[in-house]
């Protein structure tokens, strides 16, 4: 953060924005005669570093990027006290003697004072004259500092000046992709309280309690604390009400990761963090058995009730999703507490305990419905895990293929596209592909991606008849536009469901053709049934 | 049954009952109510009938206690009307009349958990020595880096405010030290966040120039006494005089002082700018954060303010007031730390300044007590609260125009020793604009 009087800002129409550093040639310039002056200056007095910082003020910069840059700077150096004794030492002498012989109000006396002091402490009197404020802030002496490229510390300035515009915010909201939990695990320790409002992403809102009856920048410092945290990620949004004092306005404030990202941005996103050894464990086993199952590490937060719950996995199957917790030390009141929060949460959730760590009887906790408790020691075993998975998918998958089934719908589109279809009815691709393949509408024939209505099946077929040749064989590329005319994606599975096969010769697909198999009939409507699980 | 809790500086309610005190908050399905409400609360509470657990407080021992205060019998009447107040108010008493003891008074009378809150670091040293001296109880301490909770703490105000969500149940007395300080955006929130129903708040300066006193009553009390220095100098107060003497810039200062002066009022006339308030001269400090002309002639005023406030000749004028007063105990004041240390450097003399360490400036001080020190040289950080006994001669070298200040830096001198008479002596540049800065301090203190 910046002291505030270096705080520089745009303010338009309502909104504020800091005047961030866009990495111009004039920027690259200052930071880079700075950090050069540090690194050529150790040894030098503080004070000496301030002169040349207000040079470059007087040569036109901005005194508060300048003096914002150099604040930084300073942070990153160590500075000493050059003195050969201890200046309060000193002090102490020549202030006695000063106190004894009554203050000197002549360059006698005064010479007399130091010189008293002086010898008595074994120095020359320019000695002391030297020391006799050497431990003041602008007399220490650059000792040493950490060099770092001027882009970086012009990255830097543009997150501690959003900071420092942070510390007079009243309220904010964010929203992003990941490090969730360390973001709550720092909510919870500013002092914050959040709310969760869902749109098309998880959206975080925080103040603090007094925020319920006023206005209040009191709680500004911790959202600037916190903002670090969510800009590691490589997607966010945040947004914030400011209250300026200097005008007293409420101004809005907002931040997005698409487009300001590359003003702060300055690692590559940190990789997966395991809490434990038995959670990095579990994922490299779980992953090794390529179950069809998408393991996410720290996933987006679920609502519970009023709160949030960042579970420590997820599993991800054609739209069905189940959550794992892994507990560590718990007891008996802890873990019914964690599971009684836990049924708020409408997905399935197993919560893997590990009895190793038991320092409570676990007793009559595997009753609720949809939160499971496996029990290990050392390593979380997969058979349990991977039997509540496929039960979970199973038993999504029915009620979905249920659902379909009761949904009363006629067909009467030419061609429907199951993941169109699923996605408007939102439900699974896989659930509406099982539901229609197991009692296909009459009309329709079923293909692995699509079912085509009969009549246009045979449209398509005579269409291909007509531009075979006498022994019955077409070009592929001919066959597929056909085909695709139709506003058919899998084209492939259609020309196979009408009897041909594709001849290859050689790999070049221009040089392919399709042939009619003999005596086939046109009914291939379990084709790619056996992809089905 | 209902549930009333203490939750990071507020009160939460639970259970289906409202209050005219509270407000709904869906973020936790409750009540939620601020803390400065907790015996309105309770006392509705308890009068409609409802079972009430009360979990709010969370209370330190309360230690046995010695007293030895007496009280002057101002103090015993400023005393007094604080108590038919309901124990809530604000005393206005000059500095060196001894507000403390009031306050000592109040607490050995009370015997409830306090909390003292003060604006500076040494403030908590001074208070917990008084604590001990006066009660014979050691107090606890939260800023600074210390962090107890005793029945009698002491915390500065940045601490009580960052740490209102922890220790705004611990106390039942709240005392304000310069309690002027509370009205502060911030600030106030501390009187807020905090449950203790007894308050008590002490100022020699009542009044803000930015009005904003009026927000202590709500927050602390109705001021129920208030003495000024006229009152009690003489009998309670050191007697004092006051005198102004003037220098001449030097040929080579006056050139440069008009020069900048130029440059500055050149700018004012150009833009058609008037300064006659501090207000307008904020909005003009604002202007030169986007307008480089206006910030180059800010930087020329303050070149022209430095040239008046550190003139030579005030430093030669000094040199002859220093032997003309070898006897006594002086103070020095600077608005600025650069002149401080130029004074210390040249009469060699100790500094006291916010850069000194703690223990070299109760060194210091310690020593100007006992006689060893004459003289100490200081910007700001003495002008309010520390105690600097028996000073009985003042030099104001330069200041700001407020007169708080004034009053303060007058206070410094006028603790009663017997027999002394105190002096404040202001040396002020002719010609230049700290003419000005002068009279308005002297005439607002005047009419306070």
């Amino acid at each position: 953060m910046l002291p505030s009087e270096l705080l520089a800002v745009w303010k338009r129409k309502g909104t504020i924005w800091p005047r961030y550093s866009r990495f111009s040639q004039d920027d690259l310039a200052v930071a880079s005669s700075l950090i050069e002056t540090y690194s050529t200056h150790v040894g030098c007095k503080k004070r000496r570093l301030k002169e040349f910082a207000d040079e470059l003020e007087d040569k036109g910069f901005e005194y508060r990027f300048v003096r914002g840059l150099a604040f930084l700077l300073e942070g990153r150096s160590v500075f000493k006290c050059d003195a050969r004794i201890d200046a309060s030492e000193l002090r102490r002498k020549i202030f006695e003697a000063s106190g004894k012989l009554g203050v000197p109000t002549t360059r006698e006396e005064r010479k007399r004072v130091v010189e008293d002091a002086a010898s008595e402490l074994r120095m020359t009197d320019q000695e002391a004259e030297r020391c006799l404020y050497a431990d003041l802030d602008s007399e220490l002496v650059l000792e040493k500092f950490k060099m770092l490229p001027p882009i970086e510390l012009l990255k830097e300035y543009n997150i501690r000046l959003t900071q420092t515009l942070l510390f007079d915010a009243t309220e904010a909201r964010f929203t992003t992709t990941g490090n969730w939990q360390n973001i709550f695990r720092a909510v919870k320790r500013l002092g914050l309280i959040y709310e969760i409002e869902k749109d098309e992403s998880l959206w975080v809102k925080i103040d603090g309690p007094s925020s319920l009856f006023k206005l209040t920048r009191r709680y500004g410092t911790s959202m600037a604390k916190l903002l670090p945290a969510i800009l590691v990620n490589p997607k966010w949004s945040f947004e914030a009400r400011i209250l300026w004092k200097y005008t007293n306005e409420i101004c809005n404030f907002k931040l997005e990761s698409q487009r300001d990202g590359f003003l702060f941005r300055t690692s590559q996103p940190s990789a997966v963090a395991y809490d434990s050894n038995i959670e990095r464990n579990f994922a490299q086993r779980f992953e090794a058995l390529k179950s069809g199952w998408l393991l996410k590490r720290e996933p987006e937060p679920v609502s519970a009730g009023k709160h949030v719950m960042i579970p420590d996995f997820s599993f991800e199957r054609d739209g069905v999703r189940v959550y794992m917790e892994i507990v560590g030390f718990w007891t008996d009141d802890y873990l019914v507490r964690k599971i009684e929060k836990l049924k708020n949460i409408e997905a399935g959730i197993l919560v893997a305990v590990d009895e190793n760590l038991a320092c409570g009887r676990l007793e009559n906790l595997e009753k609720q419905s949809h939160v499971k408790v496996i029990r290990f020691r050392n390593r979380v075993p997969l058979p349990s895990v991977i039997r509540f998975l496929d039960e979970a998918y199973r038993g999504t998958r029915i009620t979905q293929v249920g659902f379909i089934r009761s949904l009363p719908i006629v067909f009467t589109e030419p061609v429907v596209n199951y993941a169109e279809f699923a996605q408007r009815i939102g439900l699974s691709f896989e659930a509406v592909k099982t539901a229609l393949a197991e009692k296909p509408p009459p009309d329709y024939v079923i293909m692995p991606t699509t079912m085509v209505r009969k009549d246009k099946l045979e449209q398509i077929a005579g269409k291909i008849e007509e531009k075979a040749n006498q022994s019955g064989c077409l070009p592929l590329s001919a066959a597929l536009e056909v085909v695709e005319a139709e506003d058919i994606e899998d084209a492939t599975s259609v020309l196979e469901t009408l009897g041909y096969k594709v001849v290859w010769h050689g790999i070049s697909m221009e040089k392919a053709e399709v042939t009619k198999v003999e005596n086939k009939p046109q009914q291939a409507s379990d084709a790619g049934h056996s992809q089905t699980a | 049954m209902l549930h009333l809790r203490f939750d990071m500086g507020t009160l939460l309610l639970k259970g289906d009952v409202g209050t005219p005190y509270g407000k709904w908050d869906p973020r936790v399905d409750c009540y939620r109510i601020k803390a400065v409400h907790y015996r309105d609360v309770l006392t509705y509470l308890e009068e409609s009938g409802f079972p009430l657990k009360d979990e709010v407080l969370s209370l330190p021992p309360v230690e046995p206690l010695e007293s030895t205060v007496m009280l002057r019998p101002y103090q015993n009447e400023a005393w007094a009307r604080w108590r038919r107040a309901g124990m809530r108010g604000i005393l206005v008493l000059p500095t060196a009349a001894g507000k403390t003891y009031i306050a000592l008074k109040a607490i050995e009378l009370l015997r409830l958990q306090t909390l003292i809150v003060v604006p500076t670091l040494d403030l908590i040293d001074q208070w917990k020595k008084r604590v001990s001296d006066s009660l014979g109880l050691e107090a606890g301490a939260v800023g600074g880096g210390e962090n107890t909770v005793r029945m009698v703490t002491v915390s500065t105000y940045d601490s009580a405010y960052l740490q209102a969500g922890t220790l705004g149940n611990r106390f039942m007395f709240i005392i304000f030290d310069e309690v002027h300080h509370l009205a502060s955006p911030s600030y106030m929130q501390i009187a807020e966040m905090y449950v203790a129903p007894y308050r008590m708040g002490l100022t020699a300066t009542y009044e803000r120039s930015d009005e904003r006193h009026q927000l202590l009553p709500a927050l602390v009390g109705e001021p129920v006494y208030a003495a000024r220095v006229e009152d009690l100098a003489g009998e309670h107060l050191s007697p004092y005089s006051y005198e102004k003497i003037f220098v001449e810039l030097t040929a080579e200062e006056q050139q440069v002082y008009d020069r900048e002066m130029t440059v500055f009022k050149g700018y004012l006339s150009k833009r058609g700018i008037a300064l006659k308030s501090a207000e307008d001269f904020q909005k003009f400090i604002m202007t030169t954060g986007r307008d480089k002309q206006a910030r180059e002639a800010l930087l020329a005023r303050n070149r022209a303010v430095r040239v008046a406030l550190n003139s030579k000749a005030k430093l030669t004028l000094l040199a002859e007031q220093l032997r003309m007063h070898r006897k006594e105990k002086i103070l020095i004041f600077t608005l600025h730390n650069d002149l401080v240390y130029v004074i210390s450097r040249r009469f060699l003399i100790p500094a006291v300044t916010y850069q000194t360490p703690k223990e070299e400036r109760s060194e210091i001080l310690e020593r100007f007590r006992n006689g060893d020190y004459r003289v100490i040289v200081t910007s700001q950080v003495l002008d309010e609260g520390v105690d600097v006994p028996d000073a009985s001669v003042g030099f104001i070298l330069s200041g700001t125009g407020s007169a708080r200040e004034y009053v303060q830096r007058l206070g410094r001198l006028l603790r009663k020793v017997e027999g002394k008479r105190a002096k404040l002596v202001e040396i002020v540049s002719r010609e230049t604009m700290e003419v000005r800065t002068s009279r308005r301090r002297h005439k607002i203190a005047a009419e306070a």
